[in-house]
């Protein structure tokens, strides 16, 4: 059966399931609210209270509904464990400098934050990169596309 | 006369760490917005009868958790957890493409944890500051709402289109309100749910239009690059001042100072504006980023705390978006709590407590959230976001939703109650996607529509 997807709410669904789990969601969350209004009148004292009750058990029936439809629907993501590709990265500081402009010095910065970079192997990168601007007709990542990364920026 | 302060306290602790633990829980989840998750369960809590001191630390201590775990998908997966986390995706994918995404994970929640902490003693001092003026404000309140949603739909994204659609929004509350009285139901929360979800209302209602619906086909699934684990302090409960160096916490305490004092506008603007004020100031890239986003995750606190506390010290009167929205049920939750413009008399939260109490129990949220959310955030936001992204569908979180319009509406209202969660949800959905009259003024309207339209009735018939 081949998939009917669109995008709702921020995220993608399957328009079948979503309909399923909208139907699944209704009645679980509805019956355990009705089920438990109609026992617990006979036993609160006051009626108030006991609708008050009823709602928090249907609330908690709107959850089970949705841990239902998760037990039913697998997500239509596409997760994949990613490791950021070092030749990426020298895009990435061309992509800041279009969007902040100039990058500044790592002499500006305090050796807290120079530590910081060393650590996560990124000082060699910007280090580079100042490199590059000395010499200014050297680009910094020649001829690379970086649609990859326009894919995960979009939604800022 | 010290056993009742000291049951006060366990409850206030009890409530305070099950705040805590469902919305650091909800806050992994993508998309789950502070004011359809946060208002429904503090009302709740309010109907159920949980003591005042309860009913504030579950509030404040889920409001905390729940920024401090939106960083989590923010952060590793690139989809915003929640409304408030939208400013802080730009830093975010910036940082997650140079392969440090959990460096933007460990100084967003350390901001988190040093301006939530500054923000109750400076929520308790701004108000403290108003107070003198509070008693002339609850006179005037019916005019100040006016005025206050006149001012927020100005400073929306729909500008004066959104100043001039309050006018048939508030049209068409008092006409349902009309309704429903003749049938002796008077509703609340309805009106509060039906606001806070209805871009979902309207999102589905698209799906029944052929045009809309094929517009929202989508050929194949989103990919979600979910950034590996890397673990590089020791310890459990790392110390926020270290994982930020000190122009980091500097900036941080500062941001949270000044939005805690800005607490009419809306949390997200007062977000965005932080961010570029600090941004500007700082002029290495990397710096930046991690500066920008530590202090704009810390002012996603400082202004949700400020803003619910300060009209519930001040006031008792719900006078900014968040005691709009999310807090609501804090002012105003018929037959507990309740706010009547007419006389000026108030009877929630602001009368239960002390501006102390408030003081000493809002501490006790904050510390609680943070002994649980932080050490959880900083340890396991890994797993935690890959079992969502792998295991909870989007259907499921809809299911869930569709369950909570159904059962409230039918709780308050019945039908009637259904009908009128669908109404407005579906007006304001639409309403917040092409004029930009967003939730934040649409909760000011509903306001206009309970306090200002009578007092301007009564005004004219006199």
């Amino acid at each position: 059966m081949k998939q009917e997807l669109y995008e709702v709410w921020g995220d993608t669904v399957d328009a079948r399931h979503l309909v399923y789990a909208i139907g699944i969601g209704a009645t679980v969350s509805l019956g355990t609210f009705f089920i438990a209004q109609h026992l617990l009148v006979g036993w609160v004292e006051s009626a108030q209270m006991a609708r008050a009750y009823a709602m928090l058990v249907g609330i908690l029936g709107c959850l089970a509904g949705g841990a239902i439809s998760a037990r039913l629907f697998k997500p239509k993501r596409h997760v994949i464990e990613h490791v950021a590709d070092p030749a990426w990265r020298a895009k990435i500081l061309i992509e800041l400098q279009n969007e902040y402009g100039p990058l500044g010095r790592l002499s500006d910065l305090p050796p807290a934050t120079i530590a910081e970079l060393r650590e996560m192997d990124l000082y060699e990168l910007f280090a580079d990169y100042e490199k590059g601007l000395a010499a200014p007709d050297v680009p910094a990542a020649p001829g690379a596309s970086i649609s990859a990364v326009r894919s995960h920026g979009s939604r800022s | 006369m010290i056993a009742p302060l000291l049951d006060q306290i366990l409850i206030a602790l009890g409530m305070g760490i099950l705040g805590a633990v469902i919305f650091a829980g909800i806050g992994l989840i993508s998309g789950s917005d502070e004011t359809t998750t946060l208002a429904p369960l503090t009302l709740l809590v309010v109907l159920l009868g949980v003591p005042a001191a309860g009913v504030l630390t579950f509030f404040l201590a889920g409001a905390v958790a729940k920024h401090m775990t939106h960083a989590v998908p923010t952060a590793l997966l690139g989809i915003p957890g929640d409304t408030m986390a939208t400013p802080l995706m730009r830093e975010a994918n910036f940082l997650r493409n140079l392969g440090v995404p959990h460096i933007a994970l460990r100084k967003m929640i350390s901001g988190a944890v040093i301006a939530a902490l500054i923000a109750v003693p400076m929520a308790v001092l701004f108000a403290l500051m108003l107070a003198p003026f509070g008693d002339m404000i609850k006179h005037a309140a019916p005019w100040v709402f006016l005025l206050a949603a006149i001012a927020i739909a100005w400073f929306s994204k729909g500008r004066l289109a959104a100043v001039l659609t309050l006018i048939p929004f508030v049209m068409v509350i008092v006409g349902l309100q009309s309704i429903t009285g003749q049938y002796g139901v008077k509703l609340s929360v309805s009106y509060f749910l039906g606001i806070a979800i209805g871009p979902l209302i309207a999102a589905l209602f698209s799906m029944l239009a052929p045009a809309e619906r094929a517009t929202m086909r989508r050929e194949e699934v989103r990919t979600f690059s979910l950034s590996p684990d890397v673990k590089s302090w020791g310890g459990f409960f790392p110390n926020p001042l270290k994982v930020l160096d000190s122009k980091q916490s500097m900036w941080t305490a500062i941001t949270a100072v000044v939005s805690s004092a800005t607490f009419v506008f809306s949390p997200v603007a007062m977000t965005v504006i932080m961010g570029e004020v600090v941004g500007s100031r700082i002029k290495h890239v990397y710096h930046r980023l991690t500066t920008v986003i530590t202090a704009r995750n810390g002012v996603t606190e400082s202004t949700y705390l400020a803003e619910a506390l300060i009209p519930l010290i001040a006031f008792g009167l719900p006078l900014s978006p968040v005691a709009a929205g999310p807090a609501a049920p804090l002012f105003n939750a018929p037959p507990r709590f309740s706010v009547d413009t007419a006389t000026g008399q108030v009877n929630n939260l602001h009368t239960l407590l002390n501006t102390w109490e408030f003081l000493g129990y809002g501490m006790l949220a904050v510390v609680v959230a943070i002994l649980i959310a932080y050490p959880f955030t900083m340890n396991y936001a890994h797993r935690a976001a890959s079992y969502v992204s792998r295991k909870i569908s989007h259907e499921a979180v809809i299911s869930t939703f569709v369950g909570l319009i159904l059962v409230i509406g039918i709780w308050e209202g019945g039908l009637l109650g259904l009908a009128v969660i669908v109404t407005i949800g579906l007006l304001g959905g639409f309403l917040s996607r092409f004029l930009g009259f967003n939730i934040g003024v649409q909760f000011m309207g509903y306001y206009t529509a309970v306090l200002t339209v009578p007092a301007l009735v009564a005004l004219l018939h006199s």
